[in-house]
């Protein structure tokens, strides 16, 4: 979607004629050229050893931007995954372990993975097992790991996980060291097996180790765009910004995050192994708490969530850290000889480093938390045509976005009987009934606390309830996971508003469709035609339902959620319950902060969808909105239905009166 | 397996426990209110134990060649624990004010982060200026053992027991009694409608802060007492163990703090005698993933509000 308006906005810089598209692909050009070249133009192999560390480190800041940036996991063991794939390769590809030799080994001698070394106390296996089949093996086995760890962990909540990630980051250490057998303990591994390609080994020298990093980079920054624009990183960001809602709109949230959490370990896996094969050792100190602390400044400097950022991040205080630091102690050494002071003579500036990231991390958070690129672009300004709401009367006028509602419900689409949720003490649904007919719009109405909107939690799932049931189109929903509510069809929005601040109108509504959306990781990364395909559709589709609402949000498509007004957030939210193909739409007070003229617009709005063919149950304080929509209309009060029946019923019913009005105005 | 040697690393789980307790609640305190894992914690202890030791150095004591009876040694113990926990409590406030309160409506992990931050530059001054080496803790308690059924049991380890029972009872009367407490129980319930019922929750959270960072310094002082000595390097282990017990006792109850804190100093002295000390972190943090998965509440902790 290039418009007009981006191109007027560049219009008169340099490379403005430039297609935005082609400008990107001939910047990463030029970087790729640069870091190819480096090494040729710059021959100080010191220099490149440190730019290949920073390469390595660069790595595994763009896996912690994984967990941390998209899915929103603060991980402080990061370091650990490090040590997993350092230690994989490491006791595979040296001296340390050497079991006896047996005919069991002979097809892995044949593979070439062992050797066999003759011993007069009698012959041993050596393990030599390439460095280039290690870095995928390196990288499943750190994913296993980050499973195995995540399962039982990801059900918490972010802070508790963050401090179990850094005893997790302590454990792993501590097992290195204490298992000598495997990891030579404290003393650490040694002649470590350099790389070999063709006959050719990279020894000690920095240049190709330098070379591997670069493409170990380019690739991870390809996976991490990739699956940054894809129904998974979707999923990610919107569990990053609202777990509960995302849950509510489809995302399966454990399996998700447990991706987030093995994919990141895969990154940091295959950088221990080329960080371990390019050191030839591996010691439980190179691993400890401050090496996930060091990734984590990184993602914090470059900002959070960026790709880009995270490396440049990286590349600059590794840089820091190995050049400019060390240049600005000799600097001050001369300074001290040249004015005769002493302690300035022995200043060592790069023992302070760790206190520098600790100002940087706490200097960044307090005044720039977006870091040095932020990963939310700018949008360009409205026109005034944009900004003026062009107000529609007669509900919508297209109804395309919406595709084919399934109209084949019939009969009963949702029955409640006998349900019953308690809060410790509070009782806040009492032995429920309630039945929706399909294609009807029901509206429930009560005073607060009356135990409306749990009664909209418990069928998502957010809520468990005591007892009764829930049966939508003939099956039985209740004690469902949120995702799976959604997946049969109940999609809903919420009271107090829960989009994601932090991703467009656009991609929160893409996020709305994820259910019915196919792409996994592994489709996100090959972007096979039928993921294009798909994405693309699905981009339309999101374009078509935000139509729905005039100039309201179109316009505003590519704006985060969290920049607009009230009523917009409400239709935003609209919008993406109905991505989600609904069968059964669930409106928790829609026209709640809107104006009279806003609140018809949208009545007429919610009358075509239930003219279209959906099923509407709402929660509504509006009665004159309650009496232009609902076909039925269920009173509820302190948990308990009071009563049932068409709005003009309800209205002369004396229990109702007396709920809302008090007993002396039912008696009057 | 020897019974009295059970029963010694019973008494000398108490007397950790009493520490963890003590570093529990600053956890628990901060937790309940503003709903962060305060990482800072664990490096306030670390500073507060130097604060302790410099103190103790000002009167003249150094190291635990000169022994103290009386007077002499009920003043120097006043006013080493009124100077640490004084000077940590300010530090903690000091954290809240220029770090943390910025970060108070930031969503997600941000002030978390800002924590650890925190909490690394105070590792690393401490580190730069004082030194990677371990230093002496003065210690001017005499060494009084009684010898109970083959039990010995420390004068100093009475000592630390009652002034942490002490702290603890104090602690509990302040938030059950007084007007503060009171204060500070509304806003862990629920801080926007306390600050419409007219709590100062400004006020609250700096209390909380000093408070916290307080019964961190009395922790540190009894870690150099118990153990003879100080290093940059404590504050992460006690830190884990001690957010570990809050964790236990349900994180935000500080009777549930004070219960863990001993809890998981009986299971460091116990569990290293009766597996292997180079394993107890393992031990303590499995347990620390166990109880937070299958039990989050903890021993004390309410049930986590319904929030949807």
């Amino acid at each position: 979607m290039v418009d007009l308006g981006a191109k007027a906005a560049v219009l008169g810089r340099p490379f403005a004629r430039i297609s935005p598209s082609l400008r990107a692909r001939l910047g990463i050009l030029c970087i790729a050229l640069l870091a190819v070249l480096f090494p040729v133009i710059h021959g100080n192999d010191a220099d490149i050893d440190a730019a290949a560390n920073a390469l390595s480190f660069a790595a595994l800041a763009l896996g912690l931007n994984i967990v941390v940036g998209f899915a929103g996991l603060l991980d402080l063991g990061y370091a650990a995954f490090f040590a997993i794939g350092a230690y994989a390769y490491g006791a595979l590809a040296s001296w340390q372990i050497q079991p006896h030799w047996s005919g069991f080994w002979e097809p892995f001698q044949w593979l070439d993975l062992v050797a066999r070394v003759h011993q007069p106390t009698g012959d041993l296996v050596h393990f030599q097992v390439s460095f280039w089949l290690m870095l995928p093996i390196s990288a499943a086995i750190a994913a296993f790991f980050g499973i195995l760890f995540g399962a039982p962990t990801l059900r918490l909540k972010g802070d508790y996980l963050a401090i179990v990630t850094l005893g997790f980051g302590e454990i792993v250490p501590i097992v290195a060291r204490n298992t000598p057998t495997i990891t030579n303990g404290a003393m650490g591994l040694n002649g470590v097996i350099p790389p070999q390609i063709f006959g050719y080994s990279f020894g000690i020298k920095a240049l190709p180790y330098y070379y591997v990093g670069v493409g170990l980079i380019a690739f991870l920054i390809f996976t991490s765009y990739r699956l940054k624009d894809s129904r998974v990183g979707r999923a990610w960001m919107a569990i990053r910004e609202d777990e509960i809602a995302a849950g509510a709109m489809g995302v399966d949230r454990v399996r998700f995050k447990l991706l987030a959490f093995a994919i990141g370990a895969a990154f940091a896996g295959a950088t221990g192994t080329l960080y371990v094969a390019k050191l030839q050792t591996a010691t439980p100190d190179m691993f400890m708490f401050p090496v996930s602390v060091m990734i984590l400044v990184m993602i914090v400097f470059g900002g959070i969530g960026n790709v880009w950022g995270v490396v440049v991040g990286a590349m600059i205080l590794q840089i820091l850290q190995s050049w400019i630091l060390e240049d600005m102690s000799e600097w001050l050494h001369a300074l001290g000889r040249l004015i005769d002071v002493d302690w300035l003579q022995r200043v060592q500036l790069a023992s302070s480093i760790e206190l520098i990231f600790g100002l940087i991390l706490v200097t960044m958070m307090l005044y720039r938390r977006q870091g040095l690129i932020p990963a939310t672009r700018r949008v360009r300004p409205l026109s005034l045509e944009e900004q003026v709401a062009q107000v529609q009367r007669g509900g919508f006028t297209s109804l395309e976005g919406l595709g084919a509602v399934d109209r084949s419900d019939s009969g009963t689409l949702l029955s409640i009987k006998g349900l019953t949720v308690r809060f410790g003490g509070l009782v806040a649904l009492r032995s429920i009934d309630l039945t929706v007919p399909a294609h009807s719009v029901v509206a429930i109405i009560g005073p607060n606390g009356s135990g409306k909107s749990t009664l909209f939690n418990v069928m998502t799932g957010l809520v468990t309830a005591e007892g009764g049931s829930i049966n939508f189109a003939g099956e039985e929903i209740r004690g469902l996971a949120p995702h799976r509510v959604l997946e049969r069809g109940i999609a809903r929005t919420f009271q107090n508003l829960r989009l994601f601040p932090g991703l467009s109108v656009l991609e929160n509504v893409l996020v709305g469709m994820h259910a019915r959306l196919r792409t996994g990781a592994i489709g996100a990364l090959a972007r096979l035609p039928w993921n294009r395909r798909e994405e693309a559709q699905a981009r339309e589709r999101a374009l078509e339902i935000l139509a729905l609402f005039g100039n309201r949000l179109l316009p505003r498509a590519d704006h985060l959620a969290g920049s607009l007004s009230y009523a917009n957030r409400r239709r935003s939210e609209i919008a993406r319950a109905l991505a989600a193909s609904p069968r059964l739409l669930l409106l928790d007070e829609p026209t709640a902060g809107m104006n009279p003229a806003e609140t018809l617009e949208l009545v007429e709005q919610i009358k075509s969808l239930h003219q279209l063919g959906l099923t509407i149950l709402l929660i509504e304080h509006k009665l004159d909105v309650v009496a232009n929509l609902a076909d039925k209309v269920i009173v509820l009060d302190h948990g308990e239905k009071i009563a049932e029946g068409t709005a003009a019923e309800v209205r002369r019913d004396p229990e109702v009166i007396r709920a809302y009005l008090g007993r002396s105005a039912a008696v009057a | 397996m020897n019974y009295q040697i059970l029963l010694q690393q019973v008494v000398n789980g108490l007397s950790l426990g009493a520490m963890y307790a003590l570093l529990a609640l600053g956890f628990t305190l901060v937790y309940g209110i503003l709903e962060l894992i305060n990482f800072a914690h664990f490096n306030v202890f670390m500073v507060a134990s130097f604060i302790g030791m410099w103190a103790l150095q000002l009167l003249g004591i150094h190291g635990q060649g000169r022994v103290l009876t009386g007077f002499a040694l009920i003043g120097v113990l006043v006013f080493a624990f009124v100077v640490t926990m004084l000077l940590s409590g300010v530090l903690g406030v000091l954290i809240e004010r220029i770090a943390l309160r910025p970060m108070r409506n930031v969503r997600g992990t941000a002030a978390m982060i800002t924590t650890i931050g925190v909490s690394y530059i105070l590792f690393n001054i401490i580190l730069l200026t004082v030194g990677a080496d371990a230093k002496n803790f003065p210690n001017p308690l005499p060494v009084v053992r009684w010898q109970i059924g083959g039990v010995v049991l420390e004068m100093r380890e009475f000592l630390i027991w009652g002034i942490a029972l002490a702290l603890m009872v104090a602690l509990h009367l302040f938030v059950s009694r007084t007007r503060l407490g009171k204060a500070m129980r509304a806003t862990a319930q629920d801080s926007e409608a306390a600050r419409m019922m007219g709590v100062d929750v400004d006020w609250v959270i700096i209390t909380a802060f000093f408070l916290g960072s307080a019964l961190a310094g009395a922790a540190a002082l009894i870690f150099g007492l118990y153990y003879n000595f100080t290093s940059f390097l404590i504050g992460y282990k006690a830190g884990l163990r001690a957010f570990t017990a809050a964790v236990l006792g349900g994180i935000g109850s500080v009777t549930g703090a004070m219960l863990g804190g001993i809890a998981i100093g009986l299971v460091e002295s116990l569990g290293g005698q009766l597996i292997a000390v180079r394993w107890t972190d393992v031990i303590i943090f499995s347990i620390l993933v166990i109880v937070l998965v299958f039990f989050p509440s903890g021993l004390m902790g309410r049930a986590t509000p319904n929030k949807s």
